[in-house]
C-alpha cells in the first residue's frame, strides 16, 4: 500500500510540473508588456523596468521558468505586487475560509445524495423516482450563485436569521461562524447534491440487479440491511469518483460563491486581487486551488480500494 | 432509429421546446423587448415591476425584462461558440493523437490531463483575468477549457476502432489517414460527442453567467444574464425584483439543454435508466 501511495505521488510529478507551466504561461498570455500592464498607463519607465526585473521578465522564458519552478519547491509563490507580501502567507491565511466552506459544501452535498439517490433507486420508476429526477435534473440547472443571492435575500435580510454582512471564522467561535456558513454551503453543495445523488441512484440500480443481492435476500436480511450493509457500499465506489471529480466545482463555485456572501476566502481574494492586476497573487491562487483539487483525486483514487477491493494496488 | 427514440422521449422534447422558445426569444429579441435594452432613463431608477416595465428598472433605469431578452442573445453566443470551439479542437487533437499514437499522443494527452487539473471554471477565470474581458475571450476561454473532455472521447473511440478490421481493409486498399479518421472513425464517435456538446451547452451557459457575474463575461453596459445579477446584487436591498429574472431565465435555457442532455444519455446508453 505504502508502496502503491509513494508511485502515484511519483506518477503525480509530471502532471503537476505541467500544471504549474500552464499557471506560468497565464501571465506570458497578456498582450503586450505584463509589466506595463501591471502598473497601468501612468508608471514611469523606472517603475516598468523595476517591475519587469522584479518578476523576471527580463530574463529566457526557460529560465524564468526554471527560477519560478524551483521557488515553489521551495514553497515560495512570489510576492504580491500590491501588498509586497508573500503570496504563500495569504493564501495560509484565507484558505482555511475556503476549506471550511468547501467542505460544508461536501457534507450537505452527501447528506442529501445518498438517502435520496439510494431511494430513488429502491423505488425504480415511480412517482418518488420522478420526483427524484425532477429535482436533480433543477437541482444541476439552478445556477448556485443566483440561489445565494436569493437566499441572501430572503433568509437573511427579510428574515433576519443569518448574517447579511461580516464574518466570523468556524474555528474561532464555532456556532457563531457557522451560521455565517449555512447559506454559502447549502447554495454551493447543491450542484454537487445533484450530481452525485444521480450517480447513487444509477450505480445502486446496477447493484441491485445483481446476484449477491437476490442472495442477500434470500438469506433473510432485511431490505434495509440488504440495502446498506451490501449494496451501497458497491455501489459507493464509482460515486467517490464523482465526488472527486465534483469537488472542482466546489473549489471553482467558491470563487463565486465566497463574492456573492463576501467571504473572506481564497476565491475572494482571487477576484481582488484580478480587479488590481495582481498578477502573481493570481497565479499563486490559481496553482494552489490546482494543486489541492489534484491532491483530492489522489486521495479519491486511494479510498477507491477499500470500497472496491478488485482494485490492486501494485 | 436513434432519432425516432429521441423524438418519442418525452423529457427530451419538453428540452427541445425549452432550447426552441431560447433561440426564438434570441432572434427576435427587438421584436420582444419593449424598450431599448442600454437606454438610461433617470425618472424611472429602480422601479419595482409595474404595466410600463414588467421586471422593473435598474438603478439606471433601463428596463429589465428588455434586458434579460437580449440577455439570451449573449448567453446562447457564448455557449454554442465556446463548445464549437471545444469541439473542434478536441475532435482534431483527440483523433491525430489517438490516430498516430507514440510520443505525440504522450504529449498532448499529458496536456490534456494538466488542463482538466483544474478546476474548469478556475481555468477559465485565470485565462480571462490575463486577456481581459470580452466576448471572444470568453469563448476562446471556454472553448480552452472544455477541449480536453471532447480530446479524451474521440482519442478514446480512435483507440479502439484503428486496429478493427474494416479499418485496416480501408488502408489495405490504399485510404489515406485522413480519408480513414473522417469516414471510418469519426462517424463511430458522433453519439458520445453529442452527449458531451449537450452537457457542455449547459455548463457553458452556467460558466458564462458566473464568469459575467464575476466582472469577466461581456463587459457593461452589454446586457448579459450574469452582469445584470451582478448589478442587481449592489441594489439588492431597494431592488429585490432585479435578482430574479435573469436568474430564472438562466435556470430555463440551462435546464433546456440538460433535458436534451438526459434524453440523448437515456436513448443512446439504455443501461443507465
Amino acid at each position: 500500500m505504502l508502496k502503491y501511495i509513494l508511485k502515484r505521488l511519483i506518477y503525480l510529478i509530471p502532471t503537476l510540473i505541467l500544471v504549474a507551466a500552464l499557471v506560468f504561461l497565464l501571465i506570458h498570455m497578456i498582450p503586450g508588456d505584463p509589466a506595463a500592464v501591471i502598473l497601468g498607463p501612468d508608471a514611469t519607465a523606472e517603475d516598468v523596468a523595476s517591475v519587469r526585473e522584479a518578476l523576471g521578465l527580463d530574463r529566457p522564458l526557460y529560465e524564468q521558468f526554471v527560477v519560478w519552478l524551483g521557488n515553489l519547491v521551495q514553497g515560495d509563490f512570489g510576492v504580491s505586487i500590491h501588498s509586497k507580501r508573500p503570496v504563500i502567507d495569504s493564501i495560509g491565511e484565507r484558505f482555511p475560509v475556503t476549506l471550511c466552506l468547501t467542505t460544508l459544501a461536501l457534507i450537505f452535498a452527501l447528506i442529501i445524495a445518498l438517502p435520496s439517490g439510494v431511494l430513488a433507486a429502491v423505488h425504480h420508476n415511480t412517482n418518488k423516482d420522478y420526483l427524484f429526477m425532477i429535482g436533480t435534473i433543477l437541482g444541476v440547472s439552478i445556477p448556485g450563485f443566483w440561489l445565494g443571492l436569493m437566499a441572501l435575500l430572503v433568509f437573511s435580510v427579510q428574515l433576519g436569521w443569518f448574517p447579511s454582512t461580516g464574518f466570523v471564522a468556524m474555528w474561532e467561535e464555532f456556532w457563531e461562524g457557522l451560521r455565517y456558513m449555512i447559506l454559502p454551503a447549502i447554495t454551493l453543495g447543491l450542484f454537487m447534491a445533484a450530481v452525485v445523488a444521480r450517480m447513487v441512484r444509477s450505480s445502486m440500480l446496477e447493484v441491485l440487479r445483481l446476484e449477491y443481492v437476490t442472495h442477500a435476500r434470500a438469506k433473510g436480511l432485511s431490505e434495509w440491511k440488504v440495502v446498506t450493509k451490501h449494496a451501497l457500499k458497491n455501489a459507493f465506489a464509482p460515486t467517490l469518483t464523482t465526488i472527486g471529480i465534483q469537488y472542482g466545482m466546489l473549489l471553482g463555485g467558491a470563487v463565486v460563491t465566497e463574492t456573492v456572501f463576501s467571504l473572506p476566502g481564497l476565491g475572494k481574494y482571487l477576484v481582488v486581487s484580478i480587479y488590481m492586476r495582481d498578477y502573481p497573487v493570481v497565479q499563486g491562487c490559481i496553482l494552489f486551488i490546482a494543486l489541492v483539487y489534484v491532491l483530492i483525486n489522489m486521495i479519491v483514487d486511494l479510498l477507491y480500494g477499500y470500497f472496491d477491493p478488485r482494485v490492486q494496488y501494485s | 432509429m436513434f432519432l425516432q427514440r429521441f423524438l418519442h422521449n418525452p423529457i427530451g422534447m419538453i428540452g427541445v421546446a425549452v432550447i426552441a422558445l431560447n433561440i426564438f426569444i434570441a432572434a427576435f429579441a427587438p421584436v420582444l423587448a419593449t424598450y431599448n435594452p442600454l437606454t438610461i432613463d433617470v425618472a424611472h431608477q429602480s422601479e419595482a415591476p409595474s404595466d410600463q416595465h414588467w421586471f422593473g428598472t435598474d438603478e439606471f433605469g433601463r428596463d429589465i425584462y428588455s434586458r434579460v431578452i437580449y440577455g439570451s442573445r449573449i448567453s446562447l453566443y457564448i455557449s454554442l461558440l465556446s463548445v464549437a470551439v471545444a469541439t473542434l479542437l478536441g475532435v482534431a487533437i483527440g483523433a491525430s493523437s489517438g490516430y498516430y499514437g507514440g510520443w505525440l499522443d504522450n504529449i498532448v494527452m499529458r496536456i490534456m490531463d494538466a488542463v482538466m487539473s483544474f478546476p474548469a471554471i478556475l481555468l477559465a477565470i485565470g485565462i480571462l483575468a490575463v486577456l481581459g474581458p470580452n466576448l471572444s475571450n470568453v469563448v476562446l476561454a471556454l472553448g480552452l477549457v472544455y477541449t480536453p473532455r471532447f480530446a479524451r472521447i474521440v482519442r478514446g473511440s480512435v483507440l479502439s476502432l484503428k486496429e478493427k478490421e474494416f479499418v485496416e481493409a480501408s488502408r489495405a486498399i490504399g485510404n489515406g489517414d485522413a480519408y480513414i479518421i473522417f469516414r471510418h472513425i469519426l462517424p463511430n464517435c458522433t453519439a458520445p460527442l453529442i452527449v458531451q456538446a449537450t452537457a457542455s451547452l449547459a455548463y457553458a451557459i452556467l460558466a458564462e453567467s458566473m464568469l459575467s457575474f464575476l466582472g469577466l463575461g461581456a463587459p457593461p453596459p452589454a446586457p448579459s444574464w450574469g452582469n445584470i445579477l451582478s448589478d442587481a446584487r449592489n441594489f439588492m436591498m431597494d431592488n429585490a425584483m432585479m435578482t430574479v429574472f435573469p436568474g430564472l431565465a438562466i435556470t430555463l435555457a440551462v435546464l433546456g439543454f440538460n433535458l436534451v442532455g438526459d434524453a440523448l444519455r437515456d436513448v443512446l446508453d439504455p443501461r443507465l435508466k
